[in-house]
């Protein structure tokens, strides 16, 4: 299996997924062309809910027909527990699961109670429920490419540090090389530009099983820039599977609904068993995919005094709806403003998520962009189609275009100053990657360490913001208050995670710390949970290296043998010889079974070709100055500038 | 670091916005680490690094007030709050006025008289802008006179937390009406 997978000799094929809520898909590049990969029967839909039982594990339809009678057992919508607290109030609010609560010292981390009472119980998180999501994902894949080459994972663009981590970790926990992770409505966007190749400023409505987007695009010369980024990490489908939910607990009676005033949600009902709230939800999602063709939906409720028939009209549907997607609107209003943008500067707006197929929800975004909202493509695959376009990008063999994601990072990065207020480091909507640094003094006479808070969010108070990490830099010499100097800086990279060090730079002391997550898990962990899983013995292990090495090999010397042709002319007398001998013996040793030797030779390569990139990269910045591509820039002095271009006038702060 | 020179473009405070994003994005695509993929560890930090330090260029320039704080300390004047000389008792007096005025305004929910006091405190952003772009135009402007300018940039954060500060209140009165709706 392991070496089927890593097979040298099949050309590894790259893939995108889209790890949804309710859904999740696989798709790649065919013929210059995304399509979604399909299983047996013709559905390339998997539905992201995975059962645990006594006899292993079932993930996909398989799993979604047994949520009835084991709802503890089967992990519905794990994605919107991904990266949250085991105290947050998203967790509990919601769902028939039983939690694990973490023991003092443990880390702050979701575990799902499965196989309670019985021999086989055990404590599964969020990551590995995705895991297994993405196991049945790279299975279906395999069947119909021979090997995999890496993923491209979809992330909200609203997901924070912490949900981003989860995702990689799952990722990285079912084997898969993850290339990069990117914003669901930006893939969608790449998807749509690909295929039509539009300049323009686009919105990308995002309307999913369990998370809002609402992200505002601008196409132009074949780079795609993400201008601002707003939602809703807790709002989605579901939320109208639960309205409706509500509207059948009361036609159906169970003594709880007519007391309107303090209704108590559906997780906290006593009357309400496991059971009859999974029965219940599956009704209410059936009805309302019923409700987006006719105008009202029947189901029938097996209650314990009998079957009980309920019924709900589509007007009622949309009234139940309307405040949530009320909540939608304030989004999109403010990602605008964030953009600088009126609505009438749109080209478009994009749907993207099944729950967009709702009527009422395409007839509200018509109304609250001015124009009809583009559907052409099948909201529930496009994530992935966008997604595979980028994994072919980054690591396929097809045509590198001169196309590019600019993402931004979607919450303001900040730590705690005094008085619990949050003092913004990186602001929301900087374009990654990127990195910032901000100096801070010691309050008091002789203090020897720092504590730092790193919180996420847009709020001014701490406590209103999403706590990353907290760590303290220890062993500073004492000083007289305000002479010590800390340095932060923050570096967010291409998938917008972040990684935060500090220095005191006045003792020459350098004491670099890595952040332990306040949530989620460390990389020992998932190590762990990854051998665990995979019940790697030694000689599994070292075929993994070897195989991994030699697709690094691979890559590199393909990269560096077009470097050495096309760019020959920068070339040193004597470098080309050198070069070519690095990539002879790295051949050679990829040709071999030893991993370390291949590792060996690929440090080799790259020392005798780095000052060579280096001069690639000053002539790429030179050209990239001159405007070779573009000569259109001028930067002269211009008074009476029309203020016409919305750019401008966002940049310059204007309201 | 000089965020101008990172960027190919003349040090002023008076820029085509439009055409430095446009060469912001010409550099991201000569450097973005989505093309050094395949490419080897030290030309990826190379790239990735300089792609980073393109990025911040442009969040420093793109705004006017990062943008003046990096034209202050390449003149060599040290700014930064802590730092500036405090404003003079006219622009708090005045501050002091605009805020209790909004306060008012904000306890009316009156959108209109809102929007009235961001459009004055807009005009003098403006202003204080406009000051800025004469006071940099001249590349070989003495230090004095730029030091003279230091307190503009002052007025300039007053009237960007003021902004902040009623686009802030725009939304959580749009909010609250949303919220009335459910």
């Amino acid at each position: 299996m392991l070496l089927e997978i890593f097979d040298p000799k099949a050309r590894p094929r790259p893939v995108g997924i889209d790890l949804g809520t309710t859904n999740s898909l696989v798709a790649f590049v065919k013929n210059e062309r995304p399509v979604a990969i399909e299983d047996c029967n013709g559905a390339a839909l998997l539905p992201s809910v995975v059962a645990y039982a006594e006899n292993g594990v079932v993930v996909g339809a398989g799993a979604k027909a047994r949520a009835a009678d084991h709802p503890r057992d089967t992990i519905v919508s794990a994605k919107r527990f991904m990266g949250r607290g085991a105290d947050d109030a998203e967790t509990r609010r919601m769902g028939p699961y039983e939690f694990v609560s973490p023991g003092a010292g443990d880390a702050n981390v979701v575990k799902f109670r499965v196989g309670a009472g019985t021999r086989w119980e055990r404590a599964v998180t969020p990551v590995e429920v995705s895991a297994e999501i993405l196991r049945a994902l790279v299975r279906l894949a395999e069947d119909e490419l021979s090997s995999i080459g890496g993923a491209v994972i979809t992330v909200p663009a609203y997901f924070d540090d912490a949900q981003r981590q989860a995702t990689k970790d799952a990722g990285k926990l079912a084997g898969l090389e993850v290339l990069r992770l990117i914003n669901e409505p930006t893939a969608a966007a790449l998807a749509y530009g690909l295929e039509k190749r539009k300049n323009g400023t686009f919105a990308v409505y995002d309307l999913g099983g369990g998370t809002f987007d609402v992200t505002i695009l601008m196409l132009e010369d074949g780079v795609f820039q993400v201008k601002s980024t707003g939602g809703d990490s807790a709002l989605g489908g579901d939320d109208m599977d639960r309205a409706i939910a509500e509207e059948v607990f009361e036609q159906i009676g169970d003594g709880e609904s007519a007391q309107s005033a303090a209704r108590s949600t559906l997780g906290d009902a006593v009357a309400r068993t496991p059971a009859l709230i999974r029965v219940v939800l599956d009704a209410a999602r059936a009805m309302k995919h019923a409700l987006t063709e006719s105008d009202h939906a029947e189901a029938q409720i097996p209650t314990k005094t009998g079957e009980k028939n309920v019924r709900i009209a589509r007007d009622r549907f949309d009234a139940l709806i309307a405040p949530l997607l009320e909540r939608t609107g304030l989004a999109c209003r403010r990602a605008l403003k964030d953009a600088g943008l009126t609505k009438e500067q749109l080209d478009g707006v994009i749907l993207v998520g099944g729950a967009t197929r709702v009527p009422a929800v395409r007839a509200f975004v018509a109304k609250s962009f001015g124009r009809e909202p583009l559907a052409d493509i099948d909201p529930d695959q496009v994530v992935a189609l966008g997604a595979a376009v980028q994994a072919d990008l980054l690591a396929g063999d097809g045509p590198k275009d001169d196309v590019l994601l600019l993402d931004v990072l979607p919450l303001s990065l900040g730590i705690e100053v005094g008085g619990g207020v949050v003092d913004k480091i990186l602001p929301r909507n900087t374009t990654i990657p990127a990195a910032a640094r901000a100096t801070y003094t010691t309050q008091e006479d002789k203090q020897t360490g720092f504590e730092i808070h790193v919180v996420q969010g847009e709020r001014e108070m701490v406590g209103d913001n999403r706590s990353l990490a907290r760590f303290t830099l220890r062993g500073i010499p004492p000083m007289a208050a305000g002479m010590a100097k800390l340095e932060v800086t923050f570096r967010v990279n291409a998938d917008g995670m972040l990684d935060v060090d500090a220095l005191e730079t006045t003792t020459g002391v350098h004491q670099t710390v890595l952040v332990k997550p306040s949530y989620g898990l460390d990389d020992e962990t998932v190590e762990k949970m990854l051998m665990d899983a995979l019940d790697y013995g030694e000689d599994d292990l070292r075929l993994r290296r070897l195989a991994e090495n030699r697709v690094e090999a691979h890559r590199l010397l393909t990269a560096t043998g077009k470097a050495v042709a096309n760019d020959a002319a920068l070339l040193l007398p004597g470098e080309r010889e050198s070069i070519a001998v690095a990539m002879r013996a790295l051949e050679e040793a990829a040709s071999e079974e030893d991993p370390a030797k291949i590792h060996a030779g690929i440090e080799v390569l790259d020392a005798a070709s780095k000052e060579f990139a280096g001069r690639r990269m000053n002539r790429a910045i030179a050209r990239a100055i001159e405007g070779r591509r573009v000569d259109d820039v001028e930067l002269a002095p211009n008074k009476d500038r029309p203020s016409s271009r919305s750019v401008d006038r966002s940049a310059e702060g204007t309201r | 670091m000089d965020p101008f020179a990172t960027l190919g473009i003349e040090r002023r405070f008076d820029l085509d916005l439009p055409a430095v994003e446009k060469r912001h994005r010409e550099l991201s695509r000569a450097l973005h680490p989505d093309k050094y993929a395949d490419a080897g560890a030290s030309e990826r930090k190379a790239t990735l690094s300089k792609a980073v330090e393109v990025n911040e260029a442009w969040r420093v320039v793109r705004e006017p007030i990062t943008r003046a704080e990096a034209l202050f300390t390449l003149a060599g004047l040290t700014v930064g709050e802590r730092n500036e000389p405090k404003p003079s008792g006219e622009l708090l007096m005045a501050a002091m006025e605009l805020r209790e005025t909004l306060e008012e305004a904000k306890a009316k929910r009156d959108l209109k008289a809102i929007e009235k006091l961001a459009g004055e405190v807009d005009a003098k952003r403006r202003g204080a802008e406009e000051k800025l772009r004469a006071g940099f135009a001249d590349g070989s402007a003495k230090r004095a006179k730029i030091e003279a300018l230091v307190p503009v940039l002052g007025e300039l954060r007053f009237h960007k937390r003021f902004l902040d500060e009623v686009s802030a209140i725009e939304d959580a009165i749009a909010e609250a009406d949303v919220a009335a709706q459910d």
